[in-house]
């Protein structure tokens, strides 16, 4: 166990994976408010484990030798393409006529998560650990993604902050969004593939226990703190960072796996909302 | 007058289940219409038809250029988890005029606040809407429907989930709003009652014996009909 000197020391290490950890906190806990109040937190469990299948396979055709390809569609271009393949698939077909939406969503997670652990078990290259693509890695992440994943994320607040009255209404009442004369689908299909983006990026720096825990938790948590939609979005903002930044900090003091202390994190800032929201009801 | 909507030998269901067929309809400024018929007589599909959400199977509907809905769905569609506050509820009724990517502007958020003010709810615009009472819920999207400012209004059962006292209140607001915007009116409802009192023209829809009946309130309110659609012996004042 180090001491909190010892971290503080280590400042050159944890800076990095610490600001990729916050931003993606922040990033996530604002998208998750639209994935928590749509009830779709199962497609975003299914697109990290696309995302981490795109990661996964890239890796794998590399150790093939396939090295022309896999400089040609790297593991963020391949979860990337992968990720918004399977988010505009969601958006638009929406109707199933055998089965529920639920058992497509269940059939893709399956199907990405049995394929990631195949071609985990073949991946030859030591360094790309299968576990550190799923369960996330603590100490480095790719220099780029410190660029990287903050630039998504001011892409994707610049796109909902234009978009966010209509974003909103189409989640709501997507009936009066029709009559009204709304491009629907078109504002459904891009609200999912901000989630899309958000996650290819972040799952490949993170991993896709992480990047799942900080989608659905945040979210989850504040709506039990307040009644006021954007005081929901600010909220999970901060314990999206909140859950990162403390996970990052567990992680390397305690020196357990980095994705499970974010998702624990997380998850003891839910256990907190529910408790204050019971004692307030009850006072 | 001037005719909003038209139907033209129009066929309503889905895709190709024709639920009732050989529909004539002209709707017009200042009428009220009461839709009447039993659960799952095709009210709603019918509704939705004119609403242009869904295309009639066959036939023409034509729309006035100038036409602007204004909706007051049933509550219960809207998902609880939602903390949408009444203020915000009632914005989303103005965003027919309001472009997407598009803010509201000072002149929509003076007509939004005098739309709460016209259905009595000023009060309850801090309010969560799925905090609100049945009737509270009512009033709520009858101010949605009128920030739009339309010139017709379409309610869906707006008294379904409300008691005595409060239909007759919510029905009372209606009325005051029609006058007051001169708008036409098209309800839905279970209740023959309601619809009597306040519609001026009624139509009669049952799916399953393929009737269609539209027409002035002496025309359709009449006792061998009113008893053959219902199935009931029915004793009229």
């Amino acid at each position: 166990m180090e001491s909190l000197s010892e971290f503080l020391n280590s400042y050159f290490l944890w800076r990095d994976p610490m600001i990729v950890g916050a931003v993606t906190g922040a990033i996530c806990g604002f998208l998750g408010v639209y994935v928590v109040l749509r009830r779709i937190i199962f497609v975003s469990a299914t697109l990290t484990q696309i995302s981490s299948f795109g990661v996964a396979l890239s890796f794998y055709l590399e150790g093939l030798g396939l090295a022309i390809f896999s400089s040609l569609i790297g593991p963020f271009a391949l979860s990337l393409i992968l990720t918004v393949l399977a988010a505009a698939f969601y958006a638009l077909k929406r109707d199933f006529t055998h089965i529920s939406r639920e058992g497509v969503i269940a059939f893709g997670f399956l199907l990405a998560s049995g394929g990631v652990i195949i071609l985990g078990d073949r991946i030859t290259k030591g360094s790309h650990d299968i576990s550190t693509i799923l369960f996330g890695s603590a100490v480095v992440v790719d220099p780029m993604d410190v660029y990287l994943i903050p630039s998504v994320a001011v892409l994707v607040f610049i796109i909902h902050f234009r978009y966010y009255k209509d974003f909103i209404f189409v989640s709501f009442d997507t009936e009066s969004a029709k009559l009204f004369k709304y491009p629907v689908r078109r504002l459904n299909t891009l609200l999912l593939i901000t989630v899309a983006l958000v996650v290819a990026v972040a799952t490949r720096a993170l991993g896709a226990l992480p990047v799942f825990a900080l989608l659905a938790l945040p979210a989850l948590s504040s709506l039990y703190l307040t009644e006021k939609l954007n005081l929901v979005f600010l909220f999970s903002v901060i314990i999206g960072v909140l859950s990162a930044v403390l996970g990052y900090f567990f992680s390397f003091i305690l020196s357990i796996p980095t994705g499970a202390s974010i998702a624990v994190c997380a998850s003891v800032f839910f256990i907190l909302a529910v408790t204050w929201r019971q004692i307030r009801t009850s006072i | 007058m001037k005719n909003l909507i038209k139907l033209d030998n129009v066929a309503i269901g889905y895709e190709k289940e024709v639920f009732v067929d050989s529909i004539n309809l002209s709707i017009e400024c200042n009428q009220f219409w009461g839709v009447l018929g039993p659960n799952g007589s095709g009210k709603t599909t019918l509704l939705k038809t004119i609403l242009n959400l869904i295309s009639p199977v066959s036939g023409n509907i034509v729309f006035n250029n100038e036409l602007v809905f204004g909706y007051v769905p049933q509550n219960e569609k809207f998902d609880p988890i939602f903390p949408i506050s009444v203020y915000e509820l009632v914005s989303m009724g103005r965003y027919s005029r309001v472009k997407p990517g598009s803010r509201i502007s000072q002149t929509d958020k003076s007509l939004i606040e005098k739309s709460i003010e016209s259905a009595g709810i000023s009060h309850l615009k801090d309010r969560t809407f799925r905090s609100l009472s049945g009737g509270e819920k009512q009033r709520a999207l009858l101010a949605r429907a009128i920030a739009g400012e339309p010139n017709i209004l379409v309610l869906d059962e707006p008294t379904a989930s409300v008691d005595i006292k409060g239909e007759a209140q919510i029905m009372e607001l209606v009325k005051n709003i029609q006058t007051e915007s001169e708008l036409a009116v098209l309800m839905v409802s279970h209740f023959l009652n309601t619809v009597s009192e306040f519609s001026d023209h009624i139509i009669l829809v049952d799916k399953d014996n393929n009737i269609f009946q539209a027409g002035t309130k002496s025309e359709v309110l009449k006792k061998e009909s009113l008893d053959k659609f219902f199935g009931l012996n029915l004793n009229l004042n």
